[in-house]
């Protein structure tokens, strides 16, 4: 019963926090309507027909196609990146010399632009998804890896030592006492992760001419259909919140309560 | 015979911390290793629970299980104390209902309430956070337990009651323990013998039994070994002498 009040609790707690988004959110539409007032509907369409546009789109057939090859791309680019950056960042944590290796191939992948990813990537995948999901895998690996590395390097060592003396062997002590701090550090670099994924996902498909909302963008920018082309972005920027806070907010929730245990009442959200 | 050193040595990069220990600890013994601090007790600790892998010589175990209580709690934080408590039988494998039954069990035996199990470490006080510390030392039903001076950081009326509680459950269980501290009046009030090492050299300079037994000895009798120990002592005279002056350095 307990826990089962607990888990109600922290589920309403977050629902209740999405108020404070909310406001967030509806912060930006006022300044956006600002700005449509002030440079006029060519420049900045006004948020409510944005919104017409975004559901005129949504009642055409292809619309879903075309959302769902960029949705699927960016979750594709963010998974492999995710689990490829934090594996190997992990293995780098528990290892000086692997970090000193991978930290200049790092920093060298940091510093060639995207831009010229997706020009290689053309050349070896083609005007396809695959381009689209390299150019994010090679954009977003390195966040990912980062947030791995200065997880498991700033481990507890004191706790692994009293986990060791438990008889714990290395994988016990990895799962125990590693993981749980790990968490902390890797939620908010997937969150980055996920934000990059679907940035670098339309620009790929823009630049690429490869479809999804990156072709659509361009076909509403040949048009000089300004509403549709915000109402590409709208729709972007919504599946992004939609992952984060529907998938990624909840589950570290979920794994990190305990650390709403050590805050004193009344700053609890 | 649960635990021998024969002539174990460890240095840290080059620098010698312990040379040519060696001792014995007898089953249901409590052994206190008492010395300055940096002397090296808690890598001869480390040594002795197989945390450290000596340098020179030979660690001899014979027992089953051991588990260890240190200076500062080393809770885990994303644990609840009965999922600490329970730690070690975790890792033993033992089901879910037995694991909270000896949570139970063991927080009545550490004087912990109940509704504190449910309770995060955060949430518990310094004093409380060590008996969950020391009840998941017991929870494994160890055959030796290694203590690395667990009451350092409590004040002294605590101190007392957590000193009883680790002699009772001595005495009640059966387990060996070797007792790190530097306090002596500690090490003279829970243990059968008192091994003192050098401050410098890492070696063992010598070893004293207190008087009758731990759990039998009364206050004023701990009180006044100890000030013999510490006034008239050559032993002791040198190990204290060279703490002193170091504090005095400091300060
Ligand atoms: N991992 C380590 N690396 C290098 N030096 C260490 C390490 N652990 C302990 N030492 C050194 O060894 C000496 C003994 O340490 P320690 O056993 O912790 O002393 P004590 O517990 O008696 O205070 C100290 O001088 C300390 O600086
Ligand atoms: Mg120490």
């Amino acid at each position: 019963m307990g826990a089962l009040g607990a888990a109600l609790g922290a589920l309403g707690r977050y629902l209740w926090s999405g108020w404070a988004g909310a406001t967030g959110l509806f912060c930006v539409a006022a300044a956006w309507q600002a700005g449509h007032e002030a440079y006029g509907t060519f420049i900045l369409p006004a948020p409510l027909d944005t919104l017409r546009a975004l559901a005129g789109l949504a009642g055409s057939p292809a619309f879903h196609a075309v959302a769902l090859d960029t949705a699927l791309r960016a979750l594709a680019g963010f998974a492999v990146a995710a689990g490829c950056g934090s594996l190997l960042g992990v293995v780098a944590g528990y290892s000086f010399s692997a970090i000193r290796v991978l930290q200049p191939i790092l920093t060298l992948i940091l510093g060639v632009p995207p831009i010229a990813w997706i020009v290689l990537a053309l050349i070896w995948f083609g005007a396809s998804g695959g381009t689209v999901v390299a150019t994010i895998v090679i954009a977003a690996v390195p966040i990912a890896f980062a947030g791995a590395v200065e997880g498991v390097a700033t481990r507890d060592r004191t706790l692994e030592a009293m986990a060791q003396a438990f008889g714990a062997g290395a994988l016990r002590r990895f799962r125990t006492v590693v993981v749980p701090h790990l968490v902390a550090h890797l939620f908010p670099a997937w969150t980055t992760t996920l934000g990059t994924a679907f940035k670098v996902a339309v620009m790929a498909e823009l630049l690429a001419n490869a479809g999804g909302v990156g072709g659509a963008l361009a076909r509403a920018r040949a048009n000089l259909d300004v509403a549709e082309a915000m109402a590409w972005v709208v729709l972007v920027v919504a599946m992004l919140l939609a992952v984060e806070y529907g998938v990624l907010h909840p589950v570290r929730a979920a794994l990190e309560r305990w650390r709403d245990a050590g805050v004193p009442w009344g700053v609890k959200r | 015979m649960r635990l021998a050193f024969k002539a174990v040595g460890h240095s840290f990069l080059g620098r010698t911390v312990l040379d040519g220990v060696s001792f014995t600890l007898a089953p249901a013994e409590t052994v206190a290793i008492v010395g300055p601090s940096g002397c090296g007790k808690s890598t001869l600790l480390g040594i002795a629970a197989g945390l450290i892998e000596p340098l020179r010589g030979r660690v001899r175990r014979e027992y089953a299980r051991h588990a260890a209580v240190f200076q500062e709690p080393r809770l885990l934080p994303w644990r609840t104390a009965r999922d600490n408590i329970a730690y070690g039988l975790e890792l033993r494998g033992a089901g879910r209902r037995e694991r909270h039954e000896v949570a139970a069990r063991l927080a009545r035996a550490v004087s912990l309430a109940a509704e504190d199990l449910d309770k995060y470490p955060v949430e518990l006080s310094g004093g409380m956070r060590q008996r969950v510390a020391f009840a998941r030392a017991l929870a494994i039903d160890p055959e030796v337990v290694y203590f690395d001076e667990p009451f350092t950081a409590l004040d002294v009326g605590l101190r007392r009651t957590l000193q009883d509680l680790v002699v009772d459950s001595a005495r009640g269980r059966g387990f060996a323990s070797l007792f790190v501290t530097h306090d002596l009046l500690e090490a003279v009030r829970i243990a059968h013998r008192v091994l003192v090492l050098a401050h410098r050299g890492g070696r063992i300079a010598g070893e004293r039994a207190p008087p009758g037994l731990p759990g039998g000895r009364d206050e004023r009798l701990v009180w006044e070994t100890t000030e013999r120990w510490r006034t008239e002592d050559a032993l002791f005279a040198h190990v204290f002498d060279a703490e002193e002056r170091d504090e005095r350095r400091a300060a």
